[in-house]
């Protein structure tokens, strides 16, 4: 039986020239699993609000076609009785929330719909989707996984029959990701939802999705099982939509003639298994950096610090906490959310002092300097590029910090850094108006903008696809003859394998773990601690032989043709 | 499409200014109670003036829901949050800035005319603060009785709280109202409204004009609002009530403590009764 | 003069930490959930402002007025509102006579001129106090779900609550912005008078300039929480009025709530009696 029946549905935007959605026709049956891809700006979040009713009762526009959500035609219905039928989960899921604690604001709808019983409704929401025992919580004690799980018991308290998640994990570590989909399977296999999400995340829809619909350009390019869609490589790269890193290293191998042809591309490390012939075991070295040690550009000397808290006791972030980042490196700054790793980039711009110990920079403290001071000496990037937009124009919010302090030429070095992050024409928009690539490029010029001798860099790949973050990820190779230290903040294992030269683990406020990556990557029990994971084709190369270290696809299709090629040798 | 989803439509579009303008201007004023005032000689400069914010937003979108969002504003974040709550004398803050902000909203026809936004900010902080105004010489006169019979009284509030109003008006209205309208206006003008999904207010689409039932409405605002302010301040003036009621005898008074002991005694009694049932 | 500036200009930003303040409006609101008061009927207790927010405005006994006083000091301390509120209290109730005393003082009043002065600081006093104990001391949805009661317009309500619920994010929203501008920004140097009078102007700039990013910032996230809000059913909400049913049936009064008023009238009947025998 099909749940979503759509035809010849074709949508545009009041005021918009061009339609939105072009000439869809779709068909999902009853308790899928479907995931939605494709190029940022094709349409996806729009068609979803199509079949919560949003457009077009509440968002008006021009809309014809026929859409039929659980036997209802959306345009006779309205948003309300739509609502007991498709539940939404936003992707800034946090402005959906819109009460104070946990069962209230997962009963909210079951009792605006006037269900007597809301509070049970909420209760067993609440249950279905892991957040027992925390009903009488304050939403601002949750963490972001946490949040994100009510604002998806919002929407299943209705017992609707559809949920449609807008890119769920993509601001939460892995273990926070994996227990999002972990909820949305067991509603999808014990309770019989259909369940539609938006993913940029192939390793995730490798895992858990049944079906994978293609959109392009407004249309819907095609709908196909999980696994024969993410053969299809090529077409999904043209997209930007990369597959996961063990169905790319296949495709290159199978191009490359190192495995057989008719053989299906693996999509997951289970399948590489047994599909890619286990080579010769050939362990690849990473010749050990051996680096004359560089001064110190920032210390943590016995650092704690703790947060009022609302109630009870202050929370304690950091005891007695000693780092030290040295000129020159490169660090990435990992941890599971809530580890303290924001914190620490705050108490290196002094924007939070530390209750004892001390913190300095390049040899001296900085709670004797005015946070306006060493702003050239060192510079924050935050989380969110908007709160970085402070004028009207990204050359405005570029040129700000030099043109206050008078820098001679500040007029050619704004041109220059518009250049050089490709904003140049761009640079009358607000930064708010662009897009996520587009904002993480500007926030990037404005942090580099007084050339600081520190970068510091909050999640800079959070919410954004992963061809934007390989853009991001070029322009940070890109920067290096500018920025001396840099220290990354992020649960983005691949930019943490490519870029950083130094990974130091956060867990519980303390250092737990700190080296290079092969230091980090091969020891199983800080996985365990503080759930982090390496790349998925790291794990494969692992898999296939212990020893191995691989972290790019490239350096894995490089290690197992070697292998291969020295394992016939031997024959 | 048909003119029930026409409707609709505005209404969220409604809702989302009255939440937008709620919120800043509730955290502006909180901080304002919490920002000391302070004089320069004669001139005092009082920083309560957040309100460039509301002008703005009714400037650019539907002025009565930025109005009633920004007066909402206020009393939940800064009077109710804090626990400032002043009874029915905040009735008459709530209706003369609704009344202010909503007919600079309703002047501007075209945003992007900035000596209209300017005309428009100006007279709405105006019409606010000559209400205030106008508010406290009613006060003055409700409660001295013979106001006109005492000499030189009338001509010198006239004259303090004119001097007030022309102060607030050119130092607070000038420096927190018009300046910072004038800068946020056209700086937001096309860029705020495809934020929320709404088309940007231009000459044509403008609900622009001051209707004269627009003015009527606001001016029974007023007239609730000096009512409401003289009904707060009444209770100074009516001690007459509370005499009668003092000399109303120890008997009275004796037996109000006795009913009440009683009423203490049983509620115990029955508590505890009820607390038992519940236990078994 | 000097001094004050001195310290104005150190308060706005500097020492004026946003954290703070955050951290006492939400405990203000919520981190006094388990106290007496927070556990009394909403409605029992607006009745029981509604007494003493208006009539000792019209009594001028000093016993009554003292009694009043004493008793909402007690609900005041038992409702354990946060420093902030109470610090803003004295401030408000200083400014509204206090001022007036040191003035009169100063002008050699004599304490014939300041007792009327102390009756007045007294009921201006009670009537913050009992407003403190009510607005600070319920927990805001407790509060709304009272007011709604007695049939004050659903939009009110729901903005009290919303506005508990957003009010953490916009000030995080608020500080980071404000935080862009201290670390980018170049504030003038503000060492001698001058400068300070320089430093306190750019300040109020900055407060004004930063809501521009704060607009387009919170015109984004209200498009979000306007449309959840439709897809919640807030506007069916509003038109049924089963709903309001549903959720006032959750408000019980209690024996305490009744314990809470018996208590309370005799406390005042006892300083009427007072009154009575002076």
């Amino acid at each position: 039986m099909n749940v979503v029946e759509i035809a010849g549905l074709t949508y545009t935007y009041p005021g918009a020239s061009q339609p939105t959605l072009k000439d869809i026709s779709l068909e999902i049956e009853q308790g899928d699993f479907l995931a939605v891809v494709g190029n940022n700006g094709c349409g996806k979040s729009t068609l979803c609000k199509v079949l919560n009713g949003l457009i077009p009762h509440f968002i008006t526009g021009d809309l014809t076609g026929e859409v039929r959500v659980a036997g209802v035609n959306t345009l006779e219905s309205d948003v309300g009785a739509l609502a007991q039928k498709v539940g939404y989960v936003y992707q800034d899921f946090e402005n959906q929330i819109v009460r104070p604690t946990v069962l209230d604001d997962a009963s909210y709808s079951c009792l605006n719909y006037a269900f007597p019983d809301y509070q049970e409704r909420g209760r067993r929401a609440l249950a279905q989707c892991g957040l027992s025992g925390r009903e009488e919580e304050y939403v601002w004690q949750l963490s972001g996984g946490q949040t994100h799980l009510l604002a998806l018991a919002g929407a299943v308290s209705l017992q609707p029959e559809i949920l449609i998640l807008d890119e769920p994990i993509a601001q939460l570590d892995p273990l926070h990701a994996d227990r999002i989909y972990e909820v949305l399977r067991e509603l999808n296999e014990k309770q019989g939802k259909t369940i539609i999400v938006i993913e940029h995340h192939t390793e995730y829809i490798a895992d858990y999705c049944r079906h994978v619909m293609l959109m392009k350009d407004g249309g819907a390019a095609w709908k196909l099982p999980t696994r024969q869609a993410l053969q299809r490589v090529e077409e999904l790269e043209e997209c930007n939509i990369f597959p996961p890193q063990v169905t790319q290293a296949a495709c290159r191998l199978k191009n490359a003639g190192f495995l057989p042809t008719d053989s299906p591309l693996p999509t997951t490390v289970a399948e590489g298994r047994r599909i890619f012939p286990v080579p010769g075991c050939l362990p690849r070295q990473n010749p050990p950096s051996a680096r004359p040690p560089e001064p110190p550009a920032v210390s943590f000397q016995k650092v704690s610090l703790a947060y009022r808290s609302v109630k009870g006791e202050p929370r304690t972030i950091f005891d007695g906490l000693d780092l030290e980042i040295r000129q020159g490196e490169r660090v990435a700054l990992i941890g599971s959310n809530g580890a303290g790793k924001s914190t620490l980039m705050k108490l290196m711009v002094g924007l939070l002092k530390p209750q004892s110990g001390k913190v300095s920079l390049y040899g001296e403290s900085i709670s004797d300097k005015k946070a306006e001071d060493f702003s050239r000496q060192i510079s924050l990037v935050y989380q969110n590029p908007e709160e970085m937009f402070i004028k009207d124009s990204i050359r405005g919010d570029i040129a700000y910090a030099m043109q206050v302090r008078g820098v001679p030429q500040w007029e050619e070095r704004t041109d220059e850094l518009l250049e050089r992050f490709r904003l140049k024409a761009l640079e009358g928009r607000d930064g708010r108006l662009m897009s996520g690539g587009q904002m993480r490029r500007a926030s990037l010029a404005i942090g580099v903008a007084l050339e600081p001798g520190v970068l510091l860099l909050d999640e800079p790949t959070a919410n954004l696809d992963i061809a934007t973050r390989r853009e991001i990820l070029s322009v940070l190779e890109d920067m290096k003859d500018i920025i001396q230290t840099a220290v990354i903040a992020t649960h983005d294992m691949q930019l943490v394998c490519q870029w950083a030269q130094r990974i130091v683990v956060l867990c519980g406020g303390r250092v737990v773990a700190d080296g290079t990556r092969d230091e980090i990557f091969s020891r199983p029990d800080l996985a365990q601690l503080v759930g982090i994971r390496p790349p998925e084709i790291f794990t494969m190369a692992q898999a296939l032989c212990p020893g191995a270290l691989c972290y790019t696809v490239d350096e894995f299709t490089n290690w197992f043709k070697e292998a291969q090629t020295h394992a016939k040798a031997d024959e | 499409m048909n003119a029930a989803q026409k409707q609709s439509a505005t209404q969220s579009q409604k809702l989302m200014i009255f939440v937008l303008s709620m919120s800043l201007y509730g955290l502006a004023t909180l901080f304002t109670e919490l920002i000391p005032k302070f004089q320069l000689g004669l001139v005092e400069l009082s920083v309560e003036y957040f309100l460039f914010i509301p002008l703005t937003l009714a400037i650019l979108f539907d002025p009565l829901s930025a109005a009633l969002g920004a007066a909402t504003g206020e009393l939940v974040f800064s009077e109710i949050m804090l626990g400032q709550f002043g009874g029915l004398g905040e009735l008459e803050k709530f209706l003369t800035v609704t009344i202010g902000v909503y007919i600079a909203g309703r002047m501007v026809r075209d945003p992007s005319n900035r000596a209209m936004v300017g005309l428009a900010a100006i007279t709405g902080t105006a019409a606010q603060l000559a209400m205030g105004t106008l508010v406290d010489i009613a006060k003055v006169q409700f409660a001295v009785e013979d106001f006109e019979a005492v000499a030189g009284l009338p001509e010198s509030v006239f004259a303090t709280e004119g001097f007030a109003f022309l102060n607030d008006l050119l130092f607070s209205g000038i420096l927190f109202c018009l300046l910072p309208t004038l800068y946020l206006v056209p700086r937001l003008y096309g860029k705020i409204e495809p934020l929320l999904g709404m088309a940007p207010r231009t000459a044509a689409s403008a609900v622009a004009g001051l209707s004269p039932k627009a003015l009527v409405v606001c001016a029974l605002g007023f007239v609730c609002a000096v009512l409401a302010e003289l009904a707060a301040t009444a209770g100074m003036s009516l001690i007459d009530w509370e005499a009668e009621w003092a000399e109303s005898g120890t008997a009275l008074a004796l037996g109000m403590v006795t009913a009440a002991a009683v009423a203490v005694a049983a509620l115990l009694v029955a508590k505890k009764n009820s607390e038992r049932n519940v236990t078994r | 003069m000097q001094k004050r500036m001195n310290k104005l200009s150190e308060n706005l930003l500097d020492k004026f930490s946003m954290e703070f303040l955050r951290s006492q409006v939400l405990k203000n609101a919520y981190g006094n959930d388990d106290t007496v008061i927070a556990a009394l009927d909403p409605r029992i207790l607006i009745v029981w402002y509604l007494f003493f927010g208006l009539v000792p405005w019209f009594v001028d006994a000093l016993p009554f007025l003292l009694g009043c006083f004493l008793l909402v000091m007690v609900t005041t301390l038992l409702a354990r509102v946060a420093g902030l509120v109470l610090f803003l209290f004295g401030v408000g109730v200083f400014s509204q006579t206090g001022y007036l005393f040191l003035a009169t003082l100063l002008f050699g009043g004599d304490a014939s001129a300041i007792a009327p002065l102390l009756v007045l600081t007294l009921k201006v006093a009670t009537i913050s106090l009992a407003s403190v104990t009510v607005f600070s001391g319920l927990d805001p949805d407790r509060l709304s779900n009272g007011l709604m009661w007695f049939g004050c317009p659903e939009r009110l309500s729901f903005s009290i609550s919303y506005a508990y619920r957003m009010l953490p994010m916009l000030m995080e929203e608020f500080q980071n912005v404000l935080l862009s501008y201290r670390l980018r920004g170049n504030p003038p140097a503000h060492e001698t008078f001058m400068g300070k009078v320089r430093y306190l102007i750019y300040q109020i700039r900055i407060i004004m300039e930063s809501f521009y990013p704060l607009m387009l910032n919170t015109a984004k996230r209200s498009r979000t929480t306007v449309e959840a809000l439709e897809l919640r059913g807030y506007r069916y909400a509003a038109a049924n009025k089963s709903v309001k049913k549903i959720k006032l049936a959750a408000l019980k009064v209690s024996y305490n709530d009744l314990l809470f008023l018996a208590v309370s009238f005799l406390w005042v009947a006892v300083s009427i009696l007072f009154c009575a025998l002076l």
